[in-house]
């Protein structure tokens, strides 16, 4: 790992080498990830990884470009700043070019769990025996994935912007799958603390729901009444939080314009239990005091109660329309609720439960319609209680109407670096069967 | 086309000892490697290896060097050029596997790795059902390199840029043409594999890419659409590029924008599909290519990637397809974007069939798999998309034979009553056992009574794997046969990219449901 102190010499010497005339913006990342594959109930592979990038954008008025290296030695930042330069020179004009990011002030973020950090591969593999114990209990196949990095980040310019930013990170997730491969379950969270994560809760949730999965009865495809899981929520919600750059608003391609002009800023759109916020201080869900370009996140709401409270802007749309560069936001929570996921259950007369999407793709940008398949443990609800595994489903939905018909929301969960809860829903589009198990 | 120089077994014995490994074993075969250190880390890493308890180590010491540009309307959005350089060591033991990386390639960095590696495979070898075998392998000592003319990296970049800025210049020509974005990329791949079991090979890949999609707007109606272009990227040099029709077809693919914007909405419902090979490809790698792979099969990516329909048992007797459709899997395509010389195995490549006449009958395997399958060499699919990466089973380009006799698309038209042409790729979604997908496309045009008439939009369609292959009743021939791709397909834990080229005619399938994808008519 690089640290603090190497970062800004090296950083140093990178602007020493920045070919006068011309602004330089250097971007440093240090990180060191372990990762442990399980699959078959043993382990199938484990790697311990080390990576390193510098990359230079040297600018030259409005021409400008970006060479990236992960050599650090005097050689490479030669070669990495006159390469920059040489390709600054060559290329066009940008009308849309900003100068160089100066100083910004940050909030402060810890983020960075020493133990994370040192996770070894005899933890990991630890973490996977206890996994593939669940299963094996349970007459069950495991597979999973446990993962931890740590993570350092340095932003800085010649016009004098300095970011640094330390985190770790680490996820767990597991698959159980019954032995004659009709039943399929599993369980996954994240966090920036290892400590957070139980790798045996997690595989006996997975363990569970294979095992209630088994020999699922068909149901039709229709419109259907459903309760998403909080990673079959965040699934979704990604194509929400993806569309909400200003810009195609302003420019006609997105949800978020308004038919004749204008956006959808200040609309009531979802219900009121409906509210999205990022938060940078958030470590757990990846939130980070800067984004990719170093511009300073500060906490945000979107959606409130409701209505859409804004959009994003990048720093050449910002400037061109007068308003604040927001930075590209991380950290994300959808408010969850009091009650439980059995809560929203009983308020179902009929209806289906889901656990988790599958490749999920755009079908039409201006609704944000989606489509994708359930996986890993779909329900049939039949007067306020679960009735028995069903077939998985193709959708085609869009997060819009999901949230628009959303009637209530139990607890949250972090899955795949978002905070989000179990949501009930209407209407749901479950377009076609999948035989998939 | 490429250099191949294969060096014989006894020539490769001289210099076969760890000690002597510098040898001039490699001097006739040589072309590209530059820096002769590199032999002593080579011997370094694997020594460490061996002596920490490793039955089998292998390094690949791997330079990703990657060039890409953007434009939108009049202007160049980003420049960007990238260079990644490190080793990785592989090892097993006591049949299990331990991986490390370091992008400091040094003769302390690799054997600190090839020790870790080593740590990694002790604390995993407990947990071990079923010890890793692999195959044997014949001792490859080679030098492979895409055929290409002019290096990509070597043309100005003035030129690349001025190109991008011609095709958005002739596709906002076009009156409705709002937004134009176009971009172009360059990969080169260098990799020196080593291993204990008396591999040493150097290769270098170079892929292109160029590509663009023209948006119309109708901002009274608030609607918009767009039309991508269909080039294929390749393993090619800037020849490729330049010679292509590129600027030529940018306004043609902005009229059919504006087109397609005022299209009638599609129809839904069950009707013939007819199936260009800029679309067809997409179809192929997501229904044929995953579900032959291996590892996918027998429940190795079963956490993430999913599993498949396709397994062991139904070898040699399940109808997948068509008794007239043959699928091949193939790395020695020339331009095609997997092929290369020897895989991350240091297995040489081959060409197979995975479904032939219709009939599933073959996998896609590594070293480590081959047995699973009681076979007793490798196919040749192992990949790794960086130094940093454990390599494992990645698709091989995965073909569809053309009809021996000449049959052309129009003459696929020219036979259908009721029918939609679809163009290049649009929406593309299959379940994670891979029996129901549904694809979209980028341009959509009915048929009725033979006769091409009218643009569509809104068009996709769903089916289930074995239903939609086995409703092909007509194949174009050795002419309508092309080579299509994409520079990026993802597999693994954590996530790993691989290239890919799949080749095919055009194609009619009866009767396959036809949706509307559009939310507001739905």
């Amino acid at each position: 790992m690089i640290g603090e102190a190497k970062a800004r010499q090296l950083v140093g010497r990178v602007l020493a080498r920045a070919p006068k005339g011309g602004d330089a913006t250097v971007s440093v990342s240090s990180e060191r990830r372990g990762n442990t594959r399980f699959a078959r109930s043993e382990i199938t592979s484990s790697a311990d990884v080390d990576r390193q990038t510098l990359a230079v954008t040297v600018q030259f008025g409005k021409r400008s470009a970006t060479a990236t290296t992960n050599a650090f030695d005097d050689a490479a930042l030669e070669d990495v700043v006159a390469r920059a330069a040489r390709m600054a020179k060559l290329a066009p004009e940008s009308p849309e070019a900003m100068p160089a990011l100066g100083k910004q002030s940050y909030v402060k973020a810890k983020a960075s769990d020493a133990a994370t950090a040192k996770l070894t591969p005899a933890a990991r593999a630890k973490a996977a025996g206890a996994a593939i114990a669940a299963g094996d209990a349970a007459k069950l196949v495991i597979a999973g994935y446990y993962q931890h990095a740590i993570t350092q980040l340095a932003r800085a310019s010649s016009a004098g912007l300095w970011a640094w930013h330390e985190a770790t990170s680490a996820s767990f997730s597991c698959t159980a799958r019954t032995a004659d491969a009709s039943g399929s379950g599993w369980a996954e969270t994240s966090s920036n603390r290892a400590a957070d994560i139980n790798a045996e809760a997690l595989a006996k949730i997975a363990v569970d729901k294979a095992t209630r999965s088994a020999k699922p009865k068909r149901l039709e495809p229709g419109r259907y009444t459903v309760i998403l899981e909080p990673a079959a929520v965040v699934d979704l919600l990604g194509f929400l939080i993806n569309a909400l750059g200003a810009r195609r608003a302003d420019e006609g391609r997105s949800y978020f314009a308004k038919p004749g002009g204008g956006t959808r800023v200040g609309d009531k759109l979802f219900p009121d239990l409906v509210t999205l916020i990022s938060d940078p201080t958030d470590a757990a869900t990846e939130g980070a005091p800067f984004d990719g370009e170093g511009l300073p996140l500060a906490k945000t709401t979107w959606i409130d109660k409701g209505v859409l409270k804004g959009l994003t802007y990048g720093r050449y749309w910002a400037h061109k329309q007068s308003k604040k560069p927001t930075g590209t936001p991380n950290g994300w929570t959808l408010a969850g609720g009091k009650q439980t996921r059995e809560d929203l259950i009983k308020g179902v007369t009929r209806g289906v439960l889901i656990t988790r999407c599958w490749y999920l793709r755009d079908l039409d940008p201006q609704t944000i319609l989606v489509t994708g398949l359930t996986r890993d443990g779909v329900f049939l609800i039949e007067k306020g209680q679960l009735a028995g595994p069903v077939n998985n489903f193709r959708f085609n939905e869009s997060p819009i109407h999901m949230l628009a018909k959303c009637d209530a929301v139990a607890g949250q969960w972090i899955s795949d670096s978002v905070r989000a809860p179990t949501l009930r829903t209407h209407e749901f589009n479950l377009a076609s069967i999948s035989e998939a198990v | 086309m490429s250099a191949t120089m294969k060096l014989s077994r006894r020539s490769f014995l001289v210099g076969s000892s760890l000690a002597a490994l510098a040898a001039p074993r490699l001097v006739s075969a040589r072309g590209l490697l530059t820096d002769p250190k590199l032999d002593d880390i080579i011997k370094r890493a694997l020594a460490a290896a061996k002596k920490a308890g490793a039955s089998y180590a292998d390094i690949r010491i791997v330079r990703h060097r990657r060039e890409s540009i953007s434009s939108r309307e009049d202007r160049i959005e980003r420049v960007s050029f990238s260079e990644e350089y490190g080793a990785g060591v592989r090892v097993l033991r006591g049949g299990a596997w331990g991986f490390a990386a370091t992008p400091n390639v040094t003769l302390a960095e690799v054997e600190r790795i090839a020790r870790a590696a080593v740590e990694i495979a002790k604390a995993n070898e407990k947990l071990l059902k079923r010890p890793v075998q692999l195959a044997p392998v014949a001792p490859n000592v080679d030098v492979w390199q895409t055929a290409l003319t002019k290096d990509p990296f070597k043309i100005p970049l003035e030129d690349k840029a001025e190109l991008l800025l011609a095709i958005d210049r002739e596709a906002m020509k076009v009156k409705g043409v709002k937004f134009v974005n176009a971009y172009f990329a360059a990969n080169a791949e260098w990799k020196l594999f080593a291993s204990t079991d008396a591999a040493y090979i150097e290769q270098e890949i170079m892929r292109v890419g160029c590509g663009y999609s023209v948006t119309a707007t109708d901002d009274k109606r608030g609607e918009f659409e767009s039309r991508g272009s269909t080039f294929a990227p390749r393993q090619a040099g800037w020849e490729y590029i330049e010679t292509a029709p590129l600027v030529a077809e940018a306004r043609k693919i902005g009229e059919q924008a504006v087109e397609k914007l005022h299209a009638p909405s599609v129809e839904p419902g069950k009707r013939d599909v007819i199936l260009d090979p800029s679309h067809l490809w997409l179809t192929i790698h997501e229904s044929i290519g995953h579900p032959t792979e291996l590892d996918r099969a027998l429940g190795y990516e079963a956490n993430f990637a999913g599993t498949s329909f396709a397994t062991p048992d139904k070898l040699g007797k399940l109808r997948i397809a068509a008794p007239a459709l043959t699928f091949y899997a193939d790395k020695t395509t020339p331009g095609a974007l997997a092929t290369c010389g020897y895989d991350d195995d240091g297995v040489a490549t081959q060409r197979w069939n995975l479904i032939d006449k219709g009939m599933f009958v073959a996998y896609q395997t590594t070293r480590e798999q081959a047995g699973w399958v009681n076979e007793k060499a490798s196919r040749g699919s192992c990949y790794a998309d960086s130094y940093a990466s454990f390599p494992f089973q990645r698709m091989p380009n995965v073909s569809l034979a053309p009809e021996a006799k000449e049959h052309s698309l129009e003459d696929i038209v020219a036979a259908t009553d009721d029918g939609i042409i679809i163009v290049g790729n649009g929406s593309y979604s299959i379940d994670h056992q891979r029996f129901n997908f549904q694809f979209g496309g980028q341009a959509f045009w009915e048929v009725k009574k033979g006769k091409r008439t009218r643009m569509l939009k809104d068009v996709a369609y769903q089916a289930n794997t074995i239903e939609f292959w086995n409703a092909c009743d007509q194949l174009g021939g050795p002419a309508s046969w092309q080579l299509y791709g994409s520079l990026s397909d993802g597999k693994g834990e954590p996530t790993q990219n691989n290239a890919v080229s799949h080749g095919c005619p055009a194609a009619r399938f009866r009767k396959v449901n036809v949706l509307n994808t559009n939310r507001r008519t739905t």
